[in-house]
């Protein structure tokens, strides 16, 4: 599809920064995002979710931009910002009128050149306490809030750097200290270690000239090992049960399976909208739609760059049991093992997918964090078309393959069930 | 490259927008489309909005529009539930229906390739939806589980009982859209296709089609498939009563929370009000941006939240202002002295540097208004609701420039009113009654919802 070919520019700084740059002119605003290559996966054990925190203190000012100015300046311009922390990568992001492209471009290469001088124990003292409330917010006080942790942490080994939650354990995310918050900076935040996307309404040559300016004479530190990660399997299945301040009863299925744009990942991806992407998918027809036992049931393959893990979550209706369900689990991914897959269950996902690639290109952020990722995974950003293909290729005989080597190992089960029921 | 870097960057010359401009499609059984053609992308998004939201709910069957808006695709025309999705999953085509306080919405956005078929899909949903008892039942039991749910959702919690408790129950915006679950029992699949019958026709609905398509043939299509729509006429008229139980503050117990949800508010001014852009000036300033005042003061000075800010909220025959953000519940006082604070603060007016930073950021972030097919459509349809002039987007940049200081400061004296607020907490009751003890701000209660 030449819609999904999208032409773009690559080079490096002498100081190593990556930059991308794309044009676009639908509309007069120009997206800049930049991946750093550090996530929680470079963290130790004991200071669980810096990076995350590290994001927050990227927002407290450096030295030539005093706290909240970045935000100040942004909005006052009609524009976006944020930022988020995965396991493999810390991404900032600022959507602007495409005339306001030199503030970001100014204000991305002062706190990557210039955090330093700016930060305070106020500061961390403050984003410290934020952190706090954001993990109480999205995780401790939400309903089934603690399953992905829960999950994480019993699935992969206690070396892996994909147990601990990115977002860090309540006792982490009140140790750290300054020189924590600074020796991360120095190790992690360099621009030999990082790329940047300039996407949208813009003139090449004028931006080049712009993000040499601005990026050109920051200073580049260590090079940043690759981490070391050793295979392991998981040895037996293992069942969790958490107690929670919920109503309904919910259960996890959780196998070890690929890295992202591993072989199998993208079949793995279609595997879960076959069984709970649609109303017609095995799982949702036969649990929600047809017997009523479950309320709710989903399905996805998480994948990075270190690992990946296919999970099920499904929530019970009042009255109906876990291992109904747990059961009608096992025997419908059976089913597609022995009866096998129907033409038209493949075409659905297929088209359905073609489809979100094309909507995606309506909105310049995506893209311009897409550019970003292609790069970060793949080395080529213009990977568009390369990855819509390795969905539409996949073959029945590659997602009963799947399944085989996947889904009938080891696994965690993970069960959440109420602590007190309101009558 | 040597220079300094403390300067910031000034802009370039601001480049050219232009709103997208709507045409007006009229069939003869009374139903509007307005189109907007965009072909950057071989896209379609279509959206039927139609005057048929929850503030219709009978009295003692809360629940029925929404009921209606899950039934109404379960099978239409030659399909059943499942062969319906199935063809539009097969189209690739991403179909939904919403029901809102206002309206019930259908929405798909498709390739250009197959809106024929989404279309006709969509037309048969319209015309000819099934309705049948068996998937009827099936949708009760699972909104009747949906309720039982969501109530260990913090944030529906404190949305539900904000509204229920401030409006009080002459008022049927007070009800969630959802329903409540003493009432979903009553509602019969008689109610539904009374409803259906009452509300659901093309001179009580409007359809936005924004995308890669000729007006010409849009025409064409939308005849073939949506002339056959029979006309109507609306007999239902809402009442609305607001309740004036001012300044008390409401505790929804939830045992072991970690954290309080919070709101605070009290009735406004609607859509339609002239001061309009003044307040949306104002709560800029107020709580509307993470560099409001509100947020600045809660997150970034005391580090009590993860975020709060505040709203004007505009429903189409009702609004009111209200404040919102969880903390820490040891921080609950702590945090609604602050928002106290603010509210009485912001009644003595914003600085001029504020109002500029406010027009500022409105007036330039306006081109990203129109981004996506999804805002454009959205942004249109908000038009149409609340009966805005057929150039408002055309002239927003002009009316939010021309509003002066002293008509945002009047806003503030006429529209913030810390006296007659209602607040809501939900979290430990025990933990929460043990710092209000003072009735600080209002009388504390406890609430029980009426279930």
């Amino acid at each position: 599809m030449e819609l999904l070919n999208l032409k773009y520019e690559k080079y490096k700084l002498s100081n190593g920064l990556e930059v991308i740059l794309h044009q676009n002119k639908n509309i007069p605003l120009t997206a800049v995002n930049i991946w750093y290559k550090v996530g929680s996966a470079q963290e130790k054990r004991g200071k669980t979710g810096i990076a995350h925190l590290f994001e927050h203190m990227m927002f407290q000012g450096s030295e030539h931009v005093a706290k909240e100015i970045h935000f100040r300046l942004i909005q006052e311009a009609g524009g976006s910002l944020n930022g988020s922390t995965s396991f493999d990568r810390t991404n900032y992001y600022e959507k602007v009128p495409s005339n306001f492209l030199e503030l970001a471009l100014w204000l991305e290469a002062d706190r990557m050149g210039f955090l330093l001088p700016a930060l305070d124990q106020e500061k961390l003292d403050n984003q410290t306490k934020v952190v706090y409330n954001e993990r109480m917010e999205r995780y401790d006080n939400q309903p089934y809030g603690l399953a992905w942790e829960l999950l994480i942490t019993n699935l992969y080994n206690k070396s892996h750097p994909y147990s601990w939650p990115t977002i860090g354990f309540a006792e982490d995310i009140k140790s750290y200290t300054l020189e924590d918050v600074s020796g991360f900076f120095k190790k992690f935040y360099s621009p030999g270690n990082a790329s940047l996307v300039v996407a949208g309404n813009l003139e090449i040559d004028k931006t080049k000239f712009i993000v040499e300016k601005y990026f050109g004479d920051i200073k580049s530190n260590n090079k940043v090992n690759h981490l070391d990660v050793p295979t392991f399997e998981l040895n037996e299945t293992k069942t969790i049960i958490h107690k929670d301040t919920v109503q309904l009863e919910r259960i996890y299925i959780s196998w070890l399976t690929q890295k992202a744009f591993d072989k199998d990942d993208a079949t793995l991806d279609i595997l879960s909208d076959l069984l709970a992407g649609s109303k017609n998918a095995r799982l949702y027809k036969s649990l929600v739609f047809e017997k009523e036992i479950a309320q709710d049931v989903s399905a996805f393959q998480f994948s990075g760059k270190y690992g990946g893990h296919f999970t099920i979550v499904a929530t019970a209706k009042p009255g109906k049991s876990l291992e109904e369900i747990k059961s009608e689990i096992f025997r419908e991914i059976d089913n597609i093992k022995t009866i096998g897959i129907k033409s038209s269950e493949l075409k659905r996902s297929k088209n359905g997918i073609k489809s979100s690639f094309v909507f995606s290109l309506q909105n310049l952020d995506t893209i311009a964090d897409h550019l970003n990722l292609y790069n970060f995974y793949l080395d080529e950003p213009n990977s568009f078309a390369f990855d819509l293909n390795r969905y539409e290729s996949v073959g029945k005989e590659e997602i009963i393959k799947v399944i085989s080597n996947y889904l009938t190992n080891s696994f965690i089960e993970l069960r959440i069930i109420p602590k007190n029921k309101i009558s | 490259m040597k220079f300094d870097r403390s300067i910031i960057p000034s802009p370039s010359p601001v480049s050219l927008f232009n709103v997208p401009e709507e045409e007006i499609i009229k069939l003869d059984n009374g139903l509007q489309i307005f189109h907007i053609k965009k072909s950057e992308l071989p896209i379609v998004l279509v959206k039927v909005v139609i005057n048929a939201g929850s503030k219709y709910d009978p009295s003692d069957k809360k629940g029925t529009f929404n009921l209606l808006s899950m039934c109404i695709d379960e099978g239409a025309g030659e399909f059943n539930s499942l062969e319906l999705s199935e063809q539009f999953d097969l189209l690739g085509t991403s179909f939904s229906i919403h029901c809102n306080s206002d309206n019930i919405q259908l929405t798909f956005q498709t390739l250009k390739e197959n809106f024929n078929k989404s279309l006709d899909l969509l037309s048969k949903i319209l015309t000819e939806p099934h309705l049948k008892n068996e998937d009827f039942e099936r949708e009760k039991r699972k909104i009747q589980t949906r309720l039982q749910q969501l109530k260990d959702d913090p944030d529906y919690l404190a949305n539900v009982s904000f509204e229920s408790i401030l409006m009080g129950n002459q008022n049927p915006y007070s009800f969630p859209v959802l329903g409540v679950e003493n009432n979903i029992e009553q509602i019969m699949l008689e109610d539904i296709i009374v409803s259906h019958k009452n509300f659901i026709f093309p001179n009580n609905a409007f359809v936005i089609v924004t995308g890669d398509i000729d007006k010409n043939e849009l025409s064409y299509i939308l005849n073939k498939n949506l002339s056959g729509w029979q006309k109507n006429s609306l007999i239902n008229k809402l009442k609305l009563e607001n309740k004036n139980d001012i300044h008390k503050v409401y505790i929804v117990d939830k045992k072991d929370s970690v954290q309080t949800e919070i709101r605070v508010g009290h009735h406004s001014s609607d859509r339609n009000s002239k001061d309009y852009f003044a307040k949306h000036l104002l709560n800029t300033t107020l709580g509307g941006q993470f560099t409001s005042r509100i947020n600045l003061n809660l997150r970034e000075k005391h580090g009590f939240t993860y975020g709060a800010g505040s709203n004007f909220n505009y429903y189409k025959d009702y609004a009111y202002f209200s404040v919102y953000t969880s903390v820490g519940i040891d921080e609950t006082y702590n945090a609604l002295k602050e928002i106290f604070h603010e509210l009485n603060n912001i009644r003595n007016g914003v600085t001029e540097e504020e109002l500029n930073f406010a027009k500022s950021s409105i007036i330039r972030k306006f081109p990203s208004n129109f981004e996506t097919y999804k805002h454009i459509t959205s942004n249109l349809a908000g038009k149409i609701i609340f009966g805005l002039p057929d150039d408002y987007f055309k002239r927003y940049i002009e009316n939010i420039n021309s509003v002066p200081l002293n008509d945002v400061n009047k806003a503030a004296a006429e529209n913030i009113f810390p006296d007659q607020i209602t607040t809501v907490l939900v979290g430990d009751k025990d933990k929460l009654l043990e710092q209000l003890k003072s009735n600080k701000f209002g009388e504390v209660k406890i609430y029980e919802s009426e279930e």
